[in-house]
């Protein structure tokens, strides 16, 4: 299994993947949308054919009056590929990505209230908490958790880089 | 320029209220005030207030009316750029892209620096790849407007598409000037950063491109790809360590990528496979969470090095239970050697968790034990170990023992199915799926994964109301499908109508998917304008290059394939009368049940027809929708395509030329499949080409020179060669003779035929082609033809002897391309078949076969 940052290419083998494994499915425009905006933030988890087995697809939430976040609009491996641990890396890379190219302060993301291994790993393996619940946020009517984890770990990790970096740069 | 036709100030100004109720989608004021403009007599044949109506009408899904008041209105004013820009928009909401493109160019005679115009153009031109077009324009949009952002980097792009590097990176260089004077410094500048350097490293100056990072390092604030090129670079430019350091780097950030490790080793060159185990172990001990250094090694491993790596490998996912371990070893199974060790290894922990509930029986240590999960997960392993040996009843041993061990876990279910599927039984393959899927009706995964087992029983109507637990409610969940783009399910219902002989519906699934294609093509317009402005160029010139190629996806190749093979169905038997899809079903039965047969069939008719016209009704609703939504661009409403109906897909007049439109594009982007030029020599033998027969029998020739199928082509073109050569044009026979003479050492069909056979004595594939031309060629070789086909000990002589090529042999038999007398042969070879694959569905007598075919579907809709 190799988790690499998505491309072009990849955006319809997501969408096959989504289509195959969640309820929330989207036209290929706004895959592309979400590729050709942050490019940077939406990863894959492939197999040694290439074939994708998992991917999360994510984006930044641009409006002012809030705090810089990203927000995940997609998240899925396949059943056959559990297990493995790819979600949490898949999600661990695209919140760094967001915190190097945009500053974002915080990740967000809704769950459905019935999705307990979802949010199971959000809650515990991923330090997501719970901001609030959203009446009717899924066309069937489903309530959503609405939560978010904040970034300020990967804010330091960029830190201490960027002094790396400069110390490296003046020797 | 003004009109020829000026309007006094009142109306004048009346004009401009259009134009504006125009830009902000008020539609039915757009209308009034040009009402009121051609209500004086004055001016009602007003050429642009005619033409304005004509577009706000297109706007609110009035196409006729529209091209008419565009028209009319042009007609009365050739000379106005508005007239001519309006039919340049209305064409392009119509997808008439080189119309519009026309009419955009008469426009600017007319005004020639108008920015809207040329902005449009530049547009229709990128989308269209008019490349050179493209720059042009860019470059008056440039002069135009020189001080906004989008010209430069426009114009910058233009040059990059047409590879002319030094001219794209003199603009952006020009550009970046200017910015930096600014101190503008933030992702945007970022992203221009690093789209300059892709244009130089495709330059190829490798070494300018290093530097040129190096620079501007610290203005990038992407750091991942900054590294990634850096690494790429100094790989490339052979500067070792430096390379070696910016991987160890990348791995640190992200140990699961395993493309940094090969690079890595490529660094370091490492080419003995000992170095490279070692190499992945030290990775082992630095990243103990990491996949790659633990699963790579295994592919470099081998004997007892290997035995000991895979057995810890093992031993730790079982102990764990990792459901995914056989999938994630598969690859491995290339290697013969591979397969035993790992084979004697999960027996040998059989044996042991039997004993001692460990692994192995010689631990001497007093180690904990294994948890009870264990053994169930090397059942489960075992299970799709032989399954994918194609030891059938081994793989359903495991699988019965697993689930009697543990009867509530799904992936039994899963993998029962699939070693039923593998077998040649899809009934039995699908009920284990639906089991899985009732035992979680939450995961969509099972729930997709057994609609798709349904389709390949041929189950359709089962499929959809599987999926349909997952659709939007209100719409039926074909429409929901198609609507999400949903291809796979909609290629393997074709496939099911395809093999249920209800080719209409299968052409329609078929179209249905050409037609996702044609939409994600479409769907890159927008990102014109919006990544100039994102300044996501790496990304943007990535879409294009994607867009470009689109048709080369996989899933594209297998809805084309089933189209084309359909349409080259219904050349060769075209459709009778009305009812001909029902007919062949009904030849058995009783004029009584014929009779309730009919009653059916008229109520499904009725129907269906109501469903279309539900689904029209949806359309429509959703296009409004859809509507309302749209902001941003002045962008009309999307052409209505025409509606799909089986029925007349099936009755095309020219089904051949109907199969090229879907061939055409494999022929450029699937030119590596062999298939593709077999089924365009399928086409073109039918039409009678002989050039292009032969262009395709020299590309599949290119692909696989050895392929059985290749070989009937090369003899049904001898013979049509022999049969017309008389009506050639001469320099065409001189082509065919120096083409024949570099690809067949005969011209002879028959002694080609035994060059064949000869060179191919253990192939069942070839000896199937050979025998089939045999007995084409000379109808006395019956007996010969057959025995070389099914001769009894088939398993024992041929080395590729599988269900799929006995089906097949079977098909041929029944179909009468072996004669017409072959009934015991035929029974003695299904015999035979069903003693090697009992559980194949082919091979078995019908009335084992439960589930009713091909009436089925109208059956259960009279239920409803």
């Amino acid at each position: 299994m190799n988790i690499r940052c998505a491309r072009p290419e990849d955006l319809m083998n997501m969408q096959h993947c989504n289509l195959l494994c969640l309820p929330e499915n989207y036209q290929m425009k706004y895959y592309f949308y979400h590729g050709l905006s942050w490019p940077q933030l939406s990863y894959v988890a492939e197999d040694e054919n290439g074939k994708i087995v998992g991917y999360v697809l994510a984006k930044m939430e641009e409006d002012q009056e809030d705090l810089k976040h990203g927000h995940i609009t997609s998240l899925a491996v396949k059943r056959s590929h559990r297990r493995l641990g790819l979600a949490q890396k898949l999600m661990d890379q695209a919140s760094e990505a967001m915190v190097e190219c945009f500053d974002a302060k915080y990740v967000s993301l809704h769950v459905r209230k019935s999705n307990r291994a979802a949010l199971n790993l959000y809650k515990n393996s991923l330090k997501f908490e719970t901001v609030e619940i959203e009446p009717k946020y899924y066309a069937d009517g489903e309530d959503a958790y609405s939560m978010r984890r904040d970034l300020s770990e990967f804010a330091k990790k960029k830190e201490s880089n960027k002094k790396e970096e400069t110390s490296k740069n003046e020797e | 320029m003004p009109s020829s036709n000026p309007l006094p100030p009142k109306e004048n100004a009346l004009f401009k209220r259009i134009l504006k109720s125009y830009e902000h989608k008020q539609y039915k004021n757009g209308l009034k005030f040009a009402k009121q403009i051609l209500s004086n007599p004055k001016y009602q044949e007003h050429g642009e207030t005619l033409a304005m109506k004509g577009l706000t009408l297109n706007c609110l899904g009035r196409k006729e009316e529209a091209y008419e008041y565009v028209r009319r209105g042009l007609r009365n004013d050739l000379k106005s750029h508005v007239c001519w820009h309006v039919y340049g928009l209305l064409q392009r909401s119509d997808k008439k892209y080189d119309e519009a493109i026309k009419c955009y160019r008469n426009a600017l005679k007319w005004d020639k620096d108008n920015i809207q115009i040329l902005r449009d153009l530049s547009l229709l031109q990128i989308q269209m790849r008019d490349l050179e077009g493209y720059r042009d324009t860019r470059y008056q949009l440039l002069m135009l407007r020189p001080t906004q952002r989008a010209s430069w980097i426009g114009y910058a792009v233009s040059f990059h598409l047409l590879e002319d590097y030094k001219n794209a990176l003199s603009i952006l260089d020009t550009f970046l000037d200017q910015q930096q004077r600014l101190n503008n410094f933030d992702y945007e500048h970022s992203e221009l950063l690093l789209y300059q350097n892709m244009v130089i490293q495709e330059s190829g100056d490798l070494k300018q491109a290093l530097k040129h990072l190096e620079t501007f390092s610290d203005q990038i604030v992407d750091k991942l790809t900054l590294k990634e090129n850096l690494a790429d670079l100094n790989l490339k430019l052979e500067n070792w360590e430096r390379s070696e350091q910016l991987y160890e780097e990348l791995i640190q950030r992200n140990p699961e990528n395993t493309i940094y490790y090969e690079k890595m080793i490529e660094a370091k060159r490492l080419t003995k496979d000992s170095d490279i185990v070692e190499f992945y172990s030290n990775y082992d001990i630095k990243f103990p969470r990491a996949m790659p250094p633990k699963r790579l090694s295994l592919n470099y491993a081998s004997g007892d090095q290997f035995k000991a790596l895979v057995d810890k490998y093992m031993q730790k996912a079982l102990s764990k239970g990792v459901p995914p371990l056989f999938v994630d070893l598969r690859s491995l199974y290339r290697d013969q050697q591979k397969v035993q060790i790992i084979q004697d290894l999960a027996l040998g922990y059989l044996t042991s968790l039997n004993k001692v509930n460990k692994f192995s029986e010689t631990e001497t240590s007093n180690g904990p034990k294994e948890p009870a999960s264990a053994i169930l997960w090397v059942y489960y392993y075992l299970a799709q170990h032989f399954d994918y040996l194609n030891q059938t009843e081994k793989a359903l041993e495991y699988i019965e023992t697993a689930i009697h061990h543990t009867p509530t876990l799904i992936e039994l279910f899963v993998t029962k199915g699939r070693i039923n599927k593998h077998a040649g039984d899809p009934i039995e393959a699908y009920r284990c799926l639906d089991e899985a899927q009732a035992m979680d009706t939450a995961d969509r995964y099972i729930n997709s994964k057994c609609a798709k087992y349904m389709l390949r029983a041929n189950l359709i109507k089962e499929a959809e109301d599987t999926c349909a637990k997952f659709t939007r409610e209100g719409v039926s969940a074909m429409e929901n499908l198609n609507e999400m783009q949903c291809m796979w399910f909609q290629t393997e219902c074709a496939l099911a109508y395809q093999r249920l002989g209800k080719f209409g519906e299968a052409l329609k699934k078929c179209h249905e998917v050409d037609r996702h294609f044609s939409e994600i093509i479409e769907d890159q317009f927008d990102f014109h304008t919006y990544c100039m402005r994102k300044m996501t160029l790496r990304s943007y010139v990535g879409l294009l290059r994607l867009e470009d190629v689109l048709r080369g996806h996989p899933f594209y190749f297998k809805a084309a394939k089933c189209a084309i093979e359909v349409y080259l169905h219904l050349f060769d038997s075209p459709l009778k009368n009305e009812n001909a899809e029902q007919e062949m079903n009904t030849e058995n039965l009783a004029p009584s049940e014929l009779k309730k047969l009919r009653n059916k069939q008229r109520k499904a008719k009725k129907k269906a027809e109501q469903e279309s016209a539900q689904a029209r009704e949806a359309q429509v609703k959703r296009d409004q929708h859809h509507k309302s939504r749209q902001q941003g661009d002045v962008e009309a409403d999307a052409p209505q395509l025409d509606e799909l109906i089986p029925d007349k897909l099936a009755r095309v007049d020219d089904p051949l030329d109907n199969a090229i439109k879907f061939l055409q594009p494999l022929q450029t982007l699937a030119r590596d499949q062999i298939d593709t030029h077999l089924m365009a020599f399928e086409v073109y033998y039918r039409k009678r080409k002989i050039l292009l027969m032969l262009q395709s029998i020299k590309r599949a020739h290119q692909v696989d020179a050895s392929h059985p199928k290749l070989h009937s082509c090369f003899i049904r073109f001898l013979q049509e060669v022999k049969e017309n050569q008389h009506t050639f044009d001469p320099s065409v026979s001189q082509v065919i003779t120096s083409e024949m003479k570099s690809l067949l050492t005969t011209k002879d069909p028959k002694v080609l035929n035994k060059e064949f056979l000869d060179r191919h004595k253990r192939s069942l594939r070839a000896a199937l082609e050979g025998g089939l031309v045999m007995y084409k060629l000379d109808e006395k070789s019956q007996k010969d033809a057959l025995n070389l086909v099914t001769p009894s000990n088939i398993e024992v002589k041929y080395q590729d002897v599988d269900i799929e090529i006995c089906t097949e042999i079977l098909k041929c038999l029944r179909n009468g391309l072996f004669g017409t007398n072959v009934q015991s042969q035929m029974d003695s070879f299904v015999a035979h078949c069903r003693k090697l694959f009992p559980h194949a569905e082919a091979f078995k007598p019908p009335r084992e076969v439960t589930v009713q075919p091909q009436t089925n579907h109208v059956i259960e809709s009279d239920s409803n």
